[in-house]
Order: C-alpha cells, then structure tokens, then sequence
C-alpha cells in the first residue's frame, strides 16, 4: 500500500511555495462561502481543473471528479426538493420538481463543493508531504506533533502489510468454512483478524520509543534541522500572490 | 533522574499516538465489510473505540483524527481532511473520557459494559452528527442526510467491535495496559 500523495508534475503550482499555497487554499475554500456570483464559482473550478490537467494530464485531472461523483448525484436529485416555494421550471402534474431558485442554489452548492475538492486535491497532488509538514512547523506545529505526523508515515507501509498477511493466514485457516454462510464467517474473521493485527502493531510501540530515546527525543539540546523550505523569488512575493489571488477574485465576483 | 522519566513517556507517548494512526490509516483505506446495500464501511471506527477504552482520551482523539485525516488525503478526499480530523478527534476524546474507569490503574476497557456503550453511542452522535453538519455546508444538508444511516452503521459497528476487540487484545496482549499512559 502506497502512502505517496505527490504527483510528479510541471508548472506554476510546483514552484510555489508550500507556505503561501496552504494560504491560498484556505484563503480560497472561505471565500467560496463569501457572496459570489456563480459564474466566478465556476471560473474557479475551470481554473483548478485547467490547472490540474496542465499538471498532472487530462486522465488525473478527471479522478476528483470521479471521486465526488456519486455525492454529485445526490444533490442534484435531494436539493431541489426542498426548495419547492418560487417559479417552477420543472412540473409533473402539479407536482413542482425543481423552482428556479432550487436550481440557482443548486447551481451555487455544485460549483462550491466542486471547487473545495479541486483546491485542496491540487495542493496535495504539487506538494511533497515534507514540504506539508515544513509548512505546518513553520505556522507553528509543535516539533513532537510533527514527529507523530512524519511516524505515522513511515509506519503505514509497514503496519498495511502486516494486516495483509494475517487476513490471508486467517483466510487460509477458515477456508473450509466459507462454503456456509457468507455473511457470518465475514463477520466472526473479522475480530481474530483486527485483534491479530492489533497486537503486531502494539508489539512495536516499545521498540519505536527506544529507538526514539536513542536518537536524543527528550534532551535538552537544541535540535538540528537538516533541511528548510526555501521559496523562489523571495517568500514575501510568495505570501504577495496568495493574497492577491483571493481579493482579486473576491472584488470581481462579488455580489455586494 | 526526573529528565530521564520525562523523555520515557515523551517518547513512549509520540510512538503510541504514531503507531495507533497509522493502524487507523490502514483500517479506513485496506479494511472494508461489505454491506446489505451494496457499499463498504471501514473498520476506522473500531480503532478509534480501541483507543479511546485502553489508551486515554489525548491518544484516541490524536490518532482518530489525524489517522482518518490522513486516510482522506491519499484516498483522494483530501477536502474532508480538516473535517475528519475534527470530527473523529473529537469522537475519540469523548468516548475515552465517558468511559473512564474510576478505579485507579483500570483502563477504560475494564469499566461496566453499560458505560462502555453509553460512551460509544455517543460517539456515534457526534460522528454521525459532525458529518451531517460538515456535508451540509460542503453539498447541502438536504443531500448530507442520506449519509446519516451509513455514518450511524459504521460507527455502530465500530462500537461492538470495538468493546469486543478491546476485550480481546487485553487477555491476548497483557503487557498491552504498560504501554496506557
């Protein structure tokens, strides 16, 4: 099982820095809740998705759209039910399907959601997760929260392949018995499976915390730091961007 | 030497809440049960109860929220991270704290069974709840509702399988209670 998020890709995206692109996102995913009009939510899921596609190909750039599509599909059928009140556009009978305004909010919830999923999947996609968690510690993540986040990491791999073995040697184990009842056997797997896999995985928390003890977590000596975030051009144009970018966009799509 | 017990739990504490997220990590991305209606849920919910009966409320709720934080951004829903994070974090440190043993030197998992699943429905409110409120700003909350029975049965089973795992772990693994903290 692969941990990696990053995808190797060229671009404007790439070279900006860490810090000031989680600012734009989140700068960006609050101004969508801000009154905009429709066409600039739009204008910013166009853009994401042209700068997702430039990144990383057309086929990549598709798959958030693939991963949100049933929830998609779900709104476009519940949200206009519940605004049955203003000019219906859409009638069975005299049954209302869809007013205008239930289609006009829809139209906004669409473009919303499609544009946080876009933001936030483009900066995971063109920063390293080092690089997330530099830009974390550089807003003000403690060293030992950091330490839990870069462990967890490394641990997945290692914890993912272990369970994968002790569900096959179970499997092997109660093959005789899967001829019955599918849904019970599933179920009554499960516990010697999960307390397996627990006890591996909890077996190793002594040895992670020696092994942290000798590298020198918990002295008093300040630490060192290998490696630093370092944005081209300068951080303050870095930080300049990911403020112009929203305001930008705010004063040309407002409503206000 | 007073430097030496504080860099043990330091260290021990880090290897634990790192340790318990990666295995949350895992078991929402690699561990599905099929259900009725065709979907899967995963099993994060049962390390998250795991962690919050035998290890404390600061642990579950780190490696329940960081854990499934994680499992959102390389499952590629990196925009429910933040609310993954808030939302089962802040199940595991309910539950851990409701079902608190008064005895000195239990952990949770040794407390009545009532007040195991007092504390698991709970967690399962605001589990189900959190998600609610988090898709309804997200899509619309007409849309969030029909997650609220998924939400409700994943976190379900995440209960009594939680209460039964932890049971399981503690008389398979006894030297499990040196590493609660």
């Amino acid at each position: 099982m692969t941990s990696g998020t990053f995808i190797a890709g060229r671009g404007m995206l790439y070279l900006f820095d860490a810090r000031a692109k989680l600012l734009t996102v989140l700068a960006l995913c609050v101004m969508v809740f801000l009154p905009l009009r429709p066409l600039g939510l739009w204008v910013l899921v166009a853009a994401t998705v042209l700068g997702a596609w430039h990144a990383t190909g057309l086929r990549q750039a598709l798959q958030p759209l693939r991963a949100i599509l049933f929830l998609l599909v779900i709104m476009i059928l519940f949200t206009p039910l519940t605004y049955r009140d203003g000019s219906a556009v859409l009638r069975v009978g005299s049954f209302v399907l869809a007013t205008r305004e239930a289609l006009e909010n829809l139209n906004v919830l669409v473009a919303r959601f499609m544009g946080i999923t876009y933001l936030c999947t483009l900066f995971i996609w063109t920063t390293p997760m080092a690089d997330i968690n530099l830009a974390f510690r550089w807003y003000g993540l403690s060293y030992k929260a950091a330490l839990v986040f870069t462990l967890a990491f490394r641990f997945i791999p290692s914890i993912a392949e272990s369970f994968v073995m002790i569900q096959d040697s179970h499997a092997l184990r109660t093959s005789e018995q899967q001829e019955s009842s599918r849904g019970t056997v599933h179920l009554t797997d499960i516990v010697p499976t999960v307390t397996s896999a627990l006890v591996v995985a909890l077996k190793s928390i002594p040895y992670l915390a020696m092994s942290l003890e000798h590298r020198g977590l918990g002295r008093r000596e300040k630490r060192t730091s290998y490696r630093r975030l370092v944005a081209r051009g300068g951080l303050f144009t870095h930080f300049l961007l990911s403020v112009m970018i929203p305001t930008v966009f705010f004063l040309v799509f407002n409503t206000i | 030497m007073s430097n030496g017990e504080t860099g043990n739990k330091t260290a021990m504490r880090i290897a634990l809440m790192a340790v318990l997220t990666a295995v949350v990590v895992v078991f929402t991305l690699l561990v599905r049960v099929p259900t009725p209606i065709k979907g899967y849920i995963s099993l994060c919910d049962v390390v998250i109860v795991f962690s919050a009966y035998l290890f404390g409320p600061w642990v579950a709720a780190i490696a329940g929220g960081l854990g499934t934080g994680i499992a959102d951004v390389i499952g590629g829903y990196a925009q429910w991270a933040p609310l993954s994070f808030l939302i089962h974090g802040l199940q595991g440190l309910l539950i851990a704290i409701i079902a608190r043993s008064p005895v000195k030197g239990n952990v949770a998992a040794d407390s009545p069974l009532i007040r195991l699943v007092i504390a698991g429905v709970v967690g399962m409110i605001v589990m189900a709840g959190g998600y609610y409120l988090a898709g309804g700003f997200l899509y619309g909350f007409e849309a969030a509702l029909v997650e609220i029975p998924l939400n409700l049965m994943q976190s379900g089973v995440g209960v009594v399988l939680g209460i039964i795992v932890s049971r399981s772990v503690l008389k398979a693994y006894p030297p499990v209670r040196s590493l609660a903290l």
